[in-house]
């Protein structure tokens, strides 16, 4: 039996619908009696095209079934895989515009490196937060504390006092951890977490960070609006402040090459580079725009991610503040992925019952919806 | 709405040859040579023959040892009838088309 009919033979039931999959079997038990030389060739290629047929008409009738609504790719591989390859795409175009641009070759690998850690670090979240080993309140306070640290005690520049020095190194933190403490608060509004957010909201004001400054107030802002309560409504009135005090105060940071500013500067490198950047700016909130269409889920952390990020795009477009992923620095890659863990694995499915956003914050409830697998 | 009954030249073959088989039935690749239609035809008929009543389809045993079941067609009595309605057209039934089992 040559090898083409046997590739036919494995290709037959991946093909066929599980109804006639004893059909496919008899098929091919039939091709291998084959008595006249020449024979089995010919027979498992005419079983091949009806095994074509059956499963062009399968699907076609699956699609029916499901309303005749094309099924897109968020249900097919789910709101985290989805939001997790516009992050990678990001990254990619940006490693783009730096080769053309010719940014030196340790700014790619580092970007690179970074994007290996996040997607790590995302899998560790994600795994501890299915065990319910990721209590959002006291993680939430100890990153502002954190970040409070580094405005106290972080390397200064010009003033400016906002990151972190790890060996060669440097990084920002704020880039790394608003954006998780935002979408945690989305989620679990407990006051732990509030107070977390206080403190942040102090910390990116005494750096001065206007760009994160301005990422926390909108990300609090949205919330107070889309889950009006007591709380919520506290963490805008500190975010917005805070922002408003970052404002204030002088911020000489200059513009340095390949990070800042580059939303502009990219198409003097070339047309496509200009295209590759704002391309994966526009990457970077697709994820809170496609996990709007879902249904069954409590959105209000998706959309004040999306808002994070677009307000950190928009700061990035206005100021010298690092353009996210598109742009070198590992710091933006890290953040975009650990926010990523309030993405649902799978869209939903019809029918199931989401678990209620309550007004209530609940410490212990695990940060992804209950049900999922 | 009523289906018509009036059936292909194909499926007038294969009918033929699981009447001559009788209650022995036949295999599927004997009919494909048998009626001399590609089996890419066969299958999708026999599914619809079998589903419509008009054909059992069973794994038998194989004579020699080691040798896997297959599938064999038989004729039930709706299908008999159905063949007796639906015979070979007259001085077609031995112009079979020619050419190979595709």
């Amino acid at each position: 039996m040559s090898a083409v009919v046997e590739l036919i033979f494995r290709l037959i039931p991946r093909l066929l619908p599980p109804s006639l999959q004893s059909w496919g079997e008899a098929a091919i038990r039939e091709a291998r009696s084959a008595t006249r030389p020449g024979d089995a060739l010919p027979f498992a290629l005419g079983c091949l095209s009806w095994a074509v047929g059956e499963s062009i008409r399968f699907r076609f009738s699956k699609l029916k079934q499901q309303g005749e609504e094309p099924v897109n790719l968020i249900d097919r591989i789910g709101p985290r895989s989805v939001a997790v390859s516009c992050g990678v795409g990001a990254t990619g175009l940006g490693l783009i515009y730096m080769s053309a641009g010719g940014a030196p070759a340790h700014y790619l690998m580092i970007n690179l490196a970074a994007l290996a850690f996040g997607l790590v670090t995302l899998g560790i979240l994600v795994l501890a937060d299915r065990r319910g080993h990721l209590p959002a309140g006291p993680l939430s306070l100890l990153l502002g504390l954190v970040l409070l640290a580094v405005s106290l005690w972080g390397v200064s520049a010009g003033g400016v006092t906002r990151w972190v020095a790890l060996g060669p190194l440097v990084i920002q933190p704020g880039m790394m951890v608003v954006p998780l403490m935002a979408v945690l608060f989305a989620r679990s509004r407990d006051a732990l977490s509030l107070a977390g957010i206080a403190v942040a909201a102090l910390a990116l004001a005494l750096q001065p960070d206007r760009g994160m400054a301005a990422a926390l107030a909108v990300g609090m802002t949205v919330i107070a609006f889309t889950r009006p309560d007591r709380r919520t409504i506290g963490a805008a009135a500190a975010a917005v402040p805070g922002f408003a005090a970052a404002m204030a105060q002088a911020d000489p940071s200059p513009a340095m090459p390949f990070v800042d500013q580059i939303l502009y500067s990219a198409f003097a490198v070339h047309p496509l580079a200009g295209a590759a950047v704002v391309l994966g700016a526009v990457l970077l909130v697709l994820p809170a725009l496609a996990a709007r269409r879902l249904t069954g889920i409590d959105q209000s952390a998706c959309v004040v991610f999306g808002a994070v990020w677009a307000a950190i795009i928009a700061a990035a477009a206005l100021g010298n503040y690092p353009t996210p992923l598109v742009g070198y620095g590992g710091s933006a890659i890290v953040g975009y992925m650990l926010g990523l863990v309030v993405f649902p694995r799978r869209a939903p499915e019809v029918g199931r019952s989401p678990v209620e956003a309550t007004s209530e914050p609940d410490v212990d409830r695990p940060l992804l919806y209950a049900g999922q697998p | 709405m009523t289906r018509s009954r009036t059936l292909s030249p194909a499926a007038r073959r294969v009918l033929a040859a699981l009447v001559e088989a009788g209650t022995s039935g036949r295999h599927g690749y004997d009919l494909c040579r048998e009626a001399q239609i590609k089996s890419g035809t066969l299958y999708p008929l026999l599914i619809r023959l079998e589903a419509q009543g008009y054909l059992a389809a069973d794994w038998q045993i194989a004579d020699a040892p080691g040798r896997p079941p297959r599938h064999v067609y038989r004729l039930t009595a709706a299908g008999f009838r159905l063949a007796d309605e639906n015979p070979l057209p007259a001085g077609r039934a031995d112009e079979a088309p020619q050419g190979g089992l595709v």
